[in-house]
């Protein structure tokens, strides 16, 4: 029921819009050819009675009914939505038709090309056009889709009609009641064959001319552009992290009783060469993140100790916490003589002491 | 030319201007003293010696000296009127000092309670507002006073602490003069003089007028001093000292005493629902719209003791007294990287193992899981004893002592939560005096699980 009447809504706003184009003197609805009748009514006077949800087919048969000349009302029999569609417009054609050939109540697939052949065989005989809405082409499924949604060829076929009949003189729309369109009395015959090339493209100008389809079309393309402008975020163009083994020099570099600051700021660890934690001269790296809260401490080579700004904790040469707040000792991370005689420290493994892991060969290098 | 001049000719006209105002500021109050304070019978040899007098006479010293400062136009470092080094000595030695800094603020924080009939007198207010500027003013040719105090980031702490100032004043002013209400039976004065006004035009004339004041107030700020920015930031360089936003002050002090998770996690949260409880807890009905101490007497002291001493007492501080490495420097003292001071400090488990002349039980590493956790539960378990003790034995027994009233009244619910907010407020003072006196680093020290307390 919504369904319907949000259709008819779309027909209305579609007509008006045609209207206003048409009495702008643009050639560009070419559905307006489709009617042939020189006479027309206003539709909605007979067609707004009808109760609603009956009405979009009850506007196209009174509206053809009114344009074949027979001046019938919207008596004719209404039957059921579903079939009334078709149903309607086979009566109507035959009834405005007179002379010309029934559609002969052709499915709604076929109807749109018929409709257009005939229009245009009509425009032939008789320069005489009237406007005739989209929905005159009964697609069955969607009759808010107008006319122009069907394949391209019609369109332009449409178009020549269009420009042919100014030509010729006649006015496009001769007597247009504002406000409601009239359908039109479908001459049809031929280019039944159109019918298989709606396809692809038929569907694309259908997705694409419809305003609300284009709007959401849009709305899915933009939000799609999006969600794949945030997925490159995902992505960042940089590298996450140093590699975590890196050459430091060799021995020579780190004296005993010394402690190198040269990777401080870059990779963020002391190499010390000292004896004071077990008597053995050992060379170690030393991370340089406070155990307390992961401030960066500074080596004070005056009082021979890491101190750090921040709440105070105090670190021997050796990595020992011994004042402030620091809970454990700084961690040493892995190093070791490559084969070329430098050392080389890898970053990826920690040794704490409190854990007892210092006594592992791999967090120092006897100098 | 010294790289430090304690004075230059800028320092001299800008205090000779801040003399100006108070020259000025104490003359209105010379009028208000006219007007209020009445006579001495007999001063001096003279009869009927107004008492204004005597700010009349300051006030045109202050004159004096903001004249001398304001034409003084020889060599700065020829200007007299400077502190004195045996003040300066003297001040750093008390303050630089963590027991002595603590002492202090504690010695405060009972003066203020203790003398509140005195103290919140207008005129003592007065004479101690008077001190306290003319302290900023003299301290102010000190070299290293000026570069603390006159740090873009630490100006407003000072005007805070002036505010503090007045917001205690004000209400131990107020709830004075309804305990002496309530003392003699008269009506309390929220009762008696009732300032009800209308909203228009008292209050919204109020506001517009606060309004202004404050936003001409903020682009005067906002023209005179430079935002502090400081260098771009780098993972690998700490600023030395490095300190939190002012706010947090406390917090970082309180960093200095405990464990990241007790420090930064467990006391701020019970800050934070402590002071959500309070309606729950306390239940004294007195006090309920209208100023008084001698009603809440309990509920009013603890309120203080947090918020002075261990919350604005922290930020003082850490502001103008923590200094690199994070060591305390006096307010006069030069900002030395290299100052040494001897904060080695020890956990409870080292001091009760070595006393005992036995080496610290040390987890084997290949044991099992479950034996390794014994032999730090053995390790620690002095500490761990007195930490469950201090939190679970401490409330009943002072709920049969000291708290006996409260724990009548409140029940059970009320009085533990009571008590175990009480006792967790007092840990940070008792942690920071063990530290202090003991040199005790951690009460349980399990660095292995991250758990020191």
């Amino acid at each position: 029921m919504s369904d319907e009447k949000k259709k008819l809504t779309t027909a209305e706003i579609l007509a008006l819009a045609r209207k206003k184009k048409s009495e702008g003197g643009s050639a560009e609805a070419p559905s307006s050819e489709a009617g042939a009748s020189g006479e027309s009514s206003p539709a909605d006077s007979e067609s707004k009675p009808a109760a609603a949800p009956k009405s979009t087919a009850d506007i196209l048969a009174a509206a053809r009914a009114q344009g074949g000349g027979k001046k019938e009302s919207g008596d004719e029999p209404k039957p059921a939505a579903p079939k009334s569609t078709a149903d309607i417009l086979a009566a109507a054609r035959k009834q405005g038709g007179g002379a010309k050939p029934s559609p002969a109540a052709g499915g709604a697939p076929k109807s749109t090309a018929d409709i257009l052949a005939a229009a245009r065989a009509q425009k032939a005989a008789a320069a005489g056009s009237s406007p005739s809405p989209a929905k005159a082409a009964p697609k069955g499924k969607a009759p808010a889709k107008p006319a122009e949604a069907g394949d391209l060829p019609a369109l332009k076929d449409m178009v020549a009609a269009v420009t042919e009949a100014k030509k010729s003189g006649a006015p496009v729309r001769p007597k247009v009641t504002p406000g409601k369109p009239v359908a039109g009395k479908p001459k049809l015959p031929k280019k039944a064959e159109k019918t298989t090339r709606r396809g692809f493209w038929g569907i694309f100008a259908a997705a694409t001319i419809t305003p609300f389809a284009f709007a959401w079309a849009s709305v899915s393309a933009i939000a799609g552009l999006w969600a794949l402008g945030v997925a490159r975020f995902m992505m960042p163009n940089m590298v996450l992290e140093l590699p975590s083994r890196f050459k430091v020099g060799p021995t020579s570099d780190f004296p005993p009783g010394t402690v190198s600051e040269k990777f401080k700021a870059s990779r963020g660890i002391w190499i010390v060469n000292t004896d004071q934690y077990d008597g053995r001269g050992m060379i170690y790296a030393l991370a340089s993140v406070c155990t307390h809260l992961g401030c960066t401490p500074n080596w004070l080579e005056g009082e021979q100790k890491f101190k750090c700004p921040c709440h105070g904790s105090g670190f021997y040469i050796t990595g020992i916490n011994f004042e402030g707040p620091a809970p454990r000792p700084l961690e040493r991370v892995g190093i070791e003589l490559a084969p070329d005689g430098l050392l080389e420290v890898d970053k990826s493994v920690k040794f704490q002491e409190e854990l007892g892991q210092w006594v592992d060969p791999k967090s120092y290098e006897l100098a | 030319m010294e790289p430090h001049p304690d004075l230059t000719i800028s320092v001299i006209r800008g205090l000779g201007w801040l003399y100006l105002l108070m020259s000025l500021l104490n003359i209105c109050w010379t009028f208000r003293s006219h007007k209020h304070d009445g006579y001495y019978n007999r001063m001096f040899g003279i009869d009927h010696l107004p008492k204004s007098m005597f700010w009349a006479i300051y006030s045109a010293l202050l004159l004096v000296l903001a004249a001398v400062h304001l034409v003084f136009s020889a060599d700065a470092s020829s200007f007299l009127l400077r502190l004195p080094s045996w003040f300066k000595v003297a001040a750093d030695t008390v303050i630089a000092n963590p027991i002595s800094f603590f002492c202090l603020s504690l010695v405060i924080f009972i003066a203020i309670i203790a003398l509140r009939k005195w103290w919140v007198q207008p005129t003592v207010a007065w004479i101690l507002f008077n001190l306290s500027v003319l302290f900023l003013a003299v301290s102010m040719t000190d070299y290293d006073f000026r570069q603390i105090v006159g740090k873009p980031d630490n100006v407003p702490i000072v005007g805070m602490l002036y505010l503090v100032g007045f917001t205690t004043w004000l209400y131990f002013y107020k709830a004075n003069d309804n305990d002496e209400r309530i003392a003699e039976g008269r009506p309390l004065a929220e009762k008696e003089l009732s300032d009800q006004v209308l909203v228009w035009p008292d209050l919204v004339y109020s506001e517009m007028i606060c309004m202004i004041l404050v936003t001409s107030l903020l682009i005067v700020w906002g023209v005179a001093l430079q935002a502090p920015l400081e260098e771009p930031a780098s993972a690998v360089k700490t600023p030395n000292p490095s300190k939190a936003p002012w706010y947090f002050l406390g917090l970082q002090e309180m960093l200095v005493y405990y464990d990241p998770w007790m420090a930064g996690v467990v006391l701020p949260s019970v800050i934070l629902v402590g002071l959500m409880a309070i309606p729950y807890i306390d239940f004294n009905t007195k006090g309920n719209g209208y100023y008084t101490f001698d009603e809440r007497k309990f509920a009013i002291i603890t309120f203080l003791f947090g918020f002075l001493p261990l919350w604005v007492g922290m930020i003082v501080l850490g502001t103008f007294i923590r200094g690199p490495n994070w060591n305390m420097f006096g307010l006069y003292e030069y900002w030395d990287v290299h100052k040494l001071e001897v904060l080695n400090n020890v956990n409870l488990s080292e001091y009760f193992w070595h006393g005992l002349g036995q080496p610290l039980p040390k987890p084997d590493a290949e044991a099992p899981g479950l034996s390794q956790v014994l032999t730090i539960l053995s390790r620690e378990w002095l500490g761990i004893l007195l930490t469950l003790a201090y939190l679970f034995v401490l409330p009943p027994l002072m709920a049969v002592t000291v708290f006996k009233k409260f724990y009548v009244k409140m029940g059970f619910v009320r009085y533990m939560v009571l008590a175990n907010l009480v006792l967790l407020m007092a840990s940070l003072p008792l942690k920071m005096v063990l530290r202090w006196v003991f040199r005790l680093k951690y009460i349980v020290a399990i660095p292995e699980w991250f758990f020191n307390i």
